[in-house]
């Protein structure tokens, strides 16, 4: 434990300009937030909802930028001097993972708060079990589903470089992977359509169209049957659990590699 | 390589444990060092001389076997009192004698001659 | 024996190699391992330390494979290889977090002895930060140093601030490898040489014997080249 507190502290010293930054970021999409004055209530509320979504995407991309920086390591020598320290490579690549990750967590929950706070602008009043919702289930099952597992697979991929580039012509097996990704994903992702829903979904914001309905007055039926279906189904857990399984995966193996190549 | 107490060190001078013996010897003679003085521990010693410390034991070990020091157990290592100081000087004194006489010898100078030169190089060294 | 290599060969696409490399080292030596640039020194002991993979014949280190005992290794690189914004009290955190070998106030002592700076290490010379990570290598507890290359690059008061160190916290059960360039600064330390040329073994000597042929080991170093 200690070995691993150490190495979340060297990540920390390492890293904490990026996290304070992104962090930080949201005050600056919060002072956006502020700025937008469209006449319509729905017309802000969809801006504003548009600008947590760049935010979002924005943050995403950052995060897979903190954690995927071995390469200037590795040219410093300091890959080096880290292969040869105790701690197994499962440990090392564990304190970079969670380090960021808990940076991501960090980041979306805030985001998920600001939502909240569009919607209170915007006179929606949400009851206790949609906010949480809001806040706390909507951007675990986000990250969970996008910016955890592709914060494994960057890391993995960068891992992979490093450890080739060191003996011999590295870039073919990481170019390999580079061009691979897009085909993987597609690949995946239909996978996953096709599994979806198997097991019961997870319903969420059961009570959101209620609240809707106060503020904007009713929709026509046809909407309200299309989210009544959504509503009905629910959000389904297979990407969430094969998404979480693959981060696991993907962390093993860079581990493993870690522990197994030249330095 | 030279350590500023006069301990100087040649690579190419053969055996390191000779020399240290032989500083020690040189030492003696001169005074520097007198029966009853504490040596510098093996260690201190090799620090300063950036040699191998086992070099340095084998040195004190020689020069133990040879009745200049002693190791007193838990105080350290002494040169002797009953060193042989007197012997020391005149070693060094022959050898001294010896390397001026091959070298003098080689120009086809005479007893006289190396004897007047030696008196007029001491004679001006006195001045001083 | 501490640390073998039984017909170790190391090949390369672009540096240096070795060649069917045979060598034993047993505890309480003091190693220089001497050679041109790309003679395969720095390969040695990259191989010693679990750094690189044989690609012929096995290197052993306390009877295993060496990256196995890394925790009971030290080995101290070439590459200036400190995070810029590092302290030594930083570094000392560093070590001790991740070794149960490391000795903090020994190396303190050190930081001391090597007249280290205490800032950050981007602020230091290059000269204060090969002492600081010496300090680093020699506070730690272990039975087998391999040390590439300290003295390169290094001013000579550091240098000789080094040798002075590594002479002191020597201790009698403990194998030092060493390689270098500055072989007249350093002869005096080692009890055994090595000479690699071209990733052979060249030479294999006690530096006392060689000195009672009337040879320096820079003597017999420039016979090995010749």
């Amino acid at each position: 434990m200690k070995r691993l507190r150490t190495l979340l502290w060297l990540e920390h010293r390492r890293s904490w300009v990026w996290a304070v930054s992104l962090l930080g970021s949201l005050a600056f999409w919060a002072w956006g937030i502020k700025q937008v004055h469209a006449m319509d209530v729905g017309e802000r509320l969809g801006i504003r909802a548009g600008i947590l979504a760049m935010a979002a995407g924005i943050g995403a991309v950052v995060l897979c930028l903190m954690i995927g920086r071995i390469r200037a390591e590795t040219r410093h020598g300091q890959y080096q001097v880290l292969l040869l320290t105790p701690p197994t490579g499962y440990t090392h690549i564990a304190a970079r993972y969670l380090y960021a990750a808990a940076v991501g967590f960090a980041y979306f929950i805030t985001i998920g708060f600001l939502y909240w706070w569009i919607m209170a602008l915007a006179g929606i009043h949400l009851d206790p079990t949609t906010l949480v919702e809001l806040i706390l289930a909507v951007p675990l099952y986000g990250i969970s589903v996008t910016v955890l597992p592709a914060m494994a697979w960057t890391l993995l991929l960068m891992v992979f470089i490093s450890a080739y580039r060191i003996s011999g012509p590295g870039w073919i097996p990481g170019t390999v992977m580079v061009l691979g990704t897009p085909f993987a994903f597609r690949w995946l992702v239909e996978g996953i359509v096709r599994v979806s829903y198997t097991l019961p979904g997870w319903r969420l914001f059961a009570n959101a169209p209620a609240a809707l309905i106060e503020r904007f007055g009713s929709p026509d039926p046809g909407v309200t049957m299309q989210v009544n279906e959504v509503m009905y189904n629910g959000v389904p857990l297979e990407p969430l659990l094969i998404m979480l399984a693959l981060t696991a995966a993907f962390l093993v193996i860079a581990g493993r590699i870690w522990q197994e190549v030249e330095g | 390589m030279t350590d500023g107490n006069g301990w100087s060190l040649e690579m190419d001078a053969g055996p390191i444990y000779v020399q240290i013996g032989v500083r020690v010897r040189e030492q003696l003679a001169c005074g520097d060092l007198k029966p009853g003085d504490k040596l510098p521990s093996a260690r201190d010693l090799a620090a300063r001389l950036s040699v191998n410390p086992n070099t340095v034991v084998h040195a004190f070990e020689r020069l133990e076997a040879d009745g200049v020091i002693e190791t007193k157990r838990g105080l350290g290592t002494f040169v002797r009192e009953d060193a042989p100081v007197a012997n020391m000087r005149e070693e060094i004194l022959r050898a001294a004698a010896e390397r001026y006489v091959n070298d003098v010898r080689r120009l086809g100078v005479l007893q006289g001659g190396a004897l007047a030169a030696l008196k007029e190089v001491w004679d001006a060294g006195k001045a001083r | 024996m501490l640390a073998r290599l039984d017909n170790v060969t190391k090949r390369y696409v672009k540096n240096e190699g070795i060649r069917d490399l045979t060598l034993g080292f047993p505890a309480g030596e003091v190693v220089g391992v001497l050679g041109l640039n790309g003679s395969g020194k720095s390969t040695l002991l990259k191989l010693l330390a679990g750094l690189l993979f044989p690609t012929d014949g096995a290197v052993t280190v306390y009877d295993a494979w060496p990256r196995r005992n890394r925790a009971k290794l030290v080995f101290l690189g070439e590459t200036d290889a400190l995070w810029p914004w590092m302290t030594p009290r930083e570094a000392e955190k560093f070590m001790a977090g991740l070794y149960s070998d490391f000795d903090r106030s020994r190396f303190n002592e050190l930081l001391d002895a090597l007249e280290v700076p205490r800032r950050k290490t981007k602020s230091m010379s290059r000269g204060e930060r090969g002492r600081l990570r010496l300090a680093m290598a020699l506070a730690r507890n272990a039975k087998l140093y391999l040390l590439d290359e300290p003295l390169a690059g290094i001013d000579l008061l550091s240098r000789e601030k080094i040798l002075s160190s590594i002479v002191q916290e020597w201790h009698t059960d403990e194998t030092i490898l060493l390689s270098t360039h500055e072989v007249a600064e350093a002869e005096g330390l080692f009890e055994r040489v090595i000479f690699l040329k071209d990733g052979r073994l060249a030479l294999d000597a006690q530096a006392e014997a060689l000195r009672q042929e009337g040879k320096s080991v820079v003597d017999a170093f420039r016979e090995v080249l010749s």
